[in-house]
């Protein structure tokens, strides 16, 4: 009862505020809906890998959005903007960890999960080797994850991985090199499994 | 001699898991090239381990629509702007009240000896002259001043 009634002038200058608040996003609605459907699986895909947790993904990928619509700068292409986008995504995570709140454990992929891509034939053998891997991206640094899932999932250049890491390019070569070596001895040295098969040359 | 740490084939190896062609269509001459480069061998166990997964999370990425993400970003950033555009009145009214209380601290600071005299002099006044012209609206002032002042002062701040 003591609140104070707001007036016709408050009430008209609150949605001025809120309205001016929508047009300083970085992009208007159509062009984001365009952006998002042509990145969220990606950004959802690179979250969930990094942070070993689909529910937290699913809060990140919500805020990754929110903040690069509010991020104060403007972007040359669309290259520019998913790196900054994955950057975005990048800290979160990082500040995730930071605080503690979550644990990187990387899952173990459901057997059942829906949508998978393989034939029910192979399916044990793709959890297998998902498995796999999802235990040796567990034992390596959240870094070298980020960076391996960029250059090799995502097929990011270098420049990419660093402008969407804030690592020195320079740097990416070498880091690269020694994430890639760990991965690849946790892994077993085994052969590429996507061969499915002995490696057999064309004649 | 320091140990290299890329190989130039390294494209080529990318090249062939990203075209599906590894490892039944390509040169015999890459396949013996991987089986005797340590950093070839990396690469293809790594991305190829990776390219699989990731085709598998791609399928399974349950997001929200774009237009559900841009609603609640809208929401979201009209409550922020709000909020904030608040938030310079809540520090006016604080400045206001902490200014009130520092002023009627000073003033019944400055004040004390006179109430204290008042005070005095009522105590050694019989009752029936207290309710002198002069007194009575005085001492009625003074008693509505403490009641009122509360109020007022609970009034401001809990306008927000």
């Amino acid at each position: 009862m003591f609140t104070r009634d707001m007036t016709f002038t408050d009430v008209e200058r609150l949605d001025r505020i809120a309205a001016e608040a929508i047009e300083t996003f970085v992009m208007d609605e159509d062009a984001f809906r365009a952006f998002y459907d042509r990145t969220a699986r990606s950004v959802w895909s690179y979250l969930a890998r990094i942070t070993g947790d689909r529910a937290l993904a699913d809060d990140l990928l919500q805020e990754s959005y929110y903040r690069f619509l509010r991020a104060e700068r403007r972007f040359d292409n669309e290259s520019h903007r998913r790196n900054y986008l994955f950057r975005i995504a990048t800290n979160l995570a990082h500040d995730r960890r930071r605080r503690g709140r979550h644990a990187v454990s990387v899952p173990v992929p459901a057997e059942n999960e829906p949508g998978a891509l393989v034939d029910r034939s192979d399916l044990a053998g793709d959890t297998e080797r998902r498995t796999d891997l999802a235990r040796a991206m567990a034992t390596l640094k959240p870094r070298e994850r980020e960076m391996l899932w960029l250059a090799y999932a995502q097929g990011s250049s270098h420049e990419e991985i660093a402008e969407s890491l804030g690592v020195r390019k320079a740097s990416i070569k070498i880091l690269l090199f020694r994430a890639r070596r760990r991965l690849a001895a946790a892994l077993g040295g085994a052969r590429p499994t996507s061969a499915r098969g002995h490696a057999e040359p064309r004649t | 001699m320091k140990a290299p740490i890329e190989c130039p084939r390294e494209s080529d190896v990318l090249d062939a898991l990203a075209s599906k062609r590894w490892p039944h269509r390509v040169d015999r001459e890459l396949v013996d090239h991987v089986a005797s480069c340590q950093i070839c061998t990396d690469v293809l166990v790594v991305a190829s381990a990776m390219r699989e997964d990731h085709d598998a999370t791609w399928q399974e990425a349950s997001v929200p629509s774009s237009g559900q993400v841009w609603w609640r970003a809208e929401m979201r950033a009209r409550q922020e702007a709000i909020r904030e555009a608040s938030r310079p009145l809540t520090f006016v009214y604080v400045v206001a009240a902490s200014v009130a209380l520092a002023v009627m601290a000073v003033a019944g600071w400055l004040a004390w000896p006179a109430v204290h005299d008042f005070a005095s002099s009522i105590a050694s006044t019989k009752v029936s002259e207290l309710a002198s012209p002069v007194t009575l609206p005085l001492l009625v002032a003074l008693g509505a001043l403490l009641v009122v002042a509360p109020v007022a002062l609970y009034f401001v701040l809990s306008d927000e």
